[in-house]
């Protein structure tokens, strides 16, 4: 028998696959054996050559069950494992199908909050300096301008960058005057509608306009009364339109000083509008009396704050609407472009900085 | 270029209707008794006649201090009449009707050079801004330069 099993093992060793050999090998073991306790040993001793040699010999196990059937006793130990066994791969299954499950639940919510944030970033950036908002109950209404607005300055931002795109292409290509004019003119007329657009935002919810958050980090670093300003912007524009005639450079000066003098007076006319406001939300006893008259005023004064946003962008129109005047056609393609990558430059600094690399907190 | 030095603004020949400064605070409620006795028409009229440049807006209006302030910088120093709510509808009537209707409604702040309407804000930004204002400015008597 020892040496029946040593050439089982020898068999085995080689690599040698012969399951009927084996099996009734094993068969001839248990028959010729009639204690028990000696073939138990045996298949024990198997078990353990088993277990050294490669997870092959589990395939082994199945084709085995067949002849398994045939021996009269068949190693209970054997019947148990393969139950165990079948009762591991059902299990095996079936948490295999809960996990698959689990992750097709996990992947349509994500799909959902994905979305969820998708909307709610519109107005989430609204909504975030916005708490007071919902306190009165009025998020629908006051939102859903700032919504539209956000939604067109993202279309208004891509046909920018496109319009810039055109006009860097058309004069490379040195086209005709005429042509040049009408891509000018669809330059300004662009700027008219953006205008329109933060003019509505404003009617919506001035202090949203009045604090950029529509714009990125470095644009709004620039801010003035809710966008740019205009004496700044000319001298960004002056060295990139040479060569100027005299005539030329001495209007862009005087319009520099007007947007500045221009500036100047809408910067004090806030700085009273502050000051007024203030007195106004702080008026009569803080600590004693009711603060609903003095709120209820102060929202007047609120409404003026539109007035300085509608006239400091009136402001810019005007500027851009002179410089056209002032310059030639090719000078005022020139300008506009100039202007749209300076901005694109602002927007890619914004990126810089919100991605640079930053210490481990 | 130097700001040039304000030209002080002329006094009215009769002193039936007040005017505040920038600087003062002349309680407004006597002239307002004194515009209602002597029919206000009139005295709008003169105002506006009698000045190169006069503002009238509404009381503590932060957009008529823009309007100050910016035609100061000029080197004008225009007269501001101040309007109390309740008088406002009055005083619109009768500049429109100084105006003879011309440009519509009238709209605070109210900027009258050279004795006529000229317009808003929006209008003496839009003239400055293009270098047309301060030639009016001289045409009037409003700036010596």
């Amino acid at each position: 028998m020892n040496t029946t099993s040593a050439q089982f093992v020898t068999t085995r060793r080689i690599g040698v696959y012969e399951p009927i050999h084996q099996i009734s090998t094993w068969g001839e073991n248990f028959k010729s054996n009639s204690n028990l306790n000696t073939s138990s040993s045996l298949i024990l001793e198997d078990t353990k050559l088993d277990n050294q040699s490669e997870d092959a010999s589990h395939g082994t196990m199945a084709p085995s069950n067949q002849y398994d059937q045939e021996a009269s006793k068949p190693a209970d130990k054997v019947l148990r494992r393969l139950a165990q066994n079948r009762e591991a791969a059902r299990k095996s299954r079936l948490r295999k199908k809960a996990y698959v499950q689990q992750l097709e639940t996990s992947r349509l919510k994500l799909i959902q909050l994905e979305q969820e944030l998708e909307r709610a970033r519109h107005q989430g950036l609204y909504m975030a300096g916005g708490l007071d908002a919902s306190h009165l109950g009025f998020p629908g209404t006051v939102n859903s301008g700032i919504t539209a607005f956000e939604m067109e300055y993202g279309h208004w931002m891509e046909e920018q960058n496109k319009q810039i795109g055109d006009l860097r292409t058309a004069l490379n290509a040195h086209i005709s005057d005429v042509e040049l004019r009408m891509l000018v003119e669809n330059g300004l007329e662009h700027y008219t509608k953006f205008f329109r657009m933060k003019g509505s935002a404003a009617s919506a919810d001035v202090f949203y306009v009045m604090s950029g958050m529509w714009k990125t980090s470095a644009e709004r670093f620039f801010s003035w009364i809710g966008g740019f300003r205009p004496s700044d912007l000319l001298k960004v524009l002056l060295p990139q339109l040479d060569p100027m005639t005299e005539q030329q450079l001495m209007e862009v000066y005087n319009l520099q000083q007007s947007c500045q003098q221009a500036e100047d007076a809408l910067t004090q006319g806030m700085e009273k509008l502050t000051l007024t406001l203030a007195e106004t939300v702080a008026a009569g006893r803080l600590v004693e009396d009711s603060y609903l008259p003095h709120v209820a005023s102060a929202m007047d004064k609120l409404e003026s704050l539109v007035g300085f946003v509608n006239q400091a962008d009136h402001l810019r129109q005007e500027a851009l609407q002179q410089m056209y005047r002032i310059l030639t056609v090719r000078q005022a393609a020139r300008g506009l472009l100039a202007l749209g990558e300076y901005f694109q430059r602002l927007r890619a600094l914004s990126s810089l900085w919100a991605t640079r690399p930053r210490e481990p907190a | 270029m130097q700001e040039a030095i304000p030209y002080k603004s002329w006094q009215p020949l009769h002193t039936r209707a007040h005017f505040i400064n920038n600087n003062t605070n002349i309680p407004q409620l006597v002239s307002s008794k004194a515009l209602k006795a002597e029919g206000s028409e009139n005295i709008m009229l003169n105002m506006v006649a009698e000045n190169a440049v006069i503002v009238i807006a509404r009381r503590g209006c932060c957009m008529s201090h823009v309007v100050k302030r910016l035609l100061l910088g000029l080197g004008v120093n225009p007269a501001v009449y101040e309007v109390d709510e309740k008088d406002e509808v009055g005083v619109v009537k009768e500049l429109e009707m100084i105006s003879n209707g011309k440009d519509g409604k009238v709209q605070f702040p109210a900027v009258f050079i050279g004795g006529r309407l000229f317009g808003g804000l929006d209008r003496v930004m839009a003239t400055h801004i293009s270098g047309e204002l301060v030639p009016i400015l001289k045409e009037a008597g409003a700036l010596w330069l």
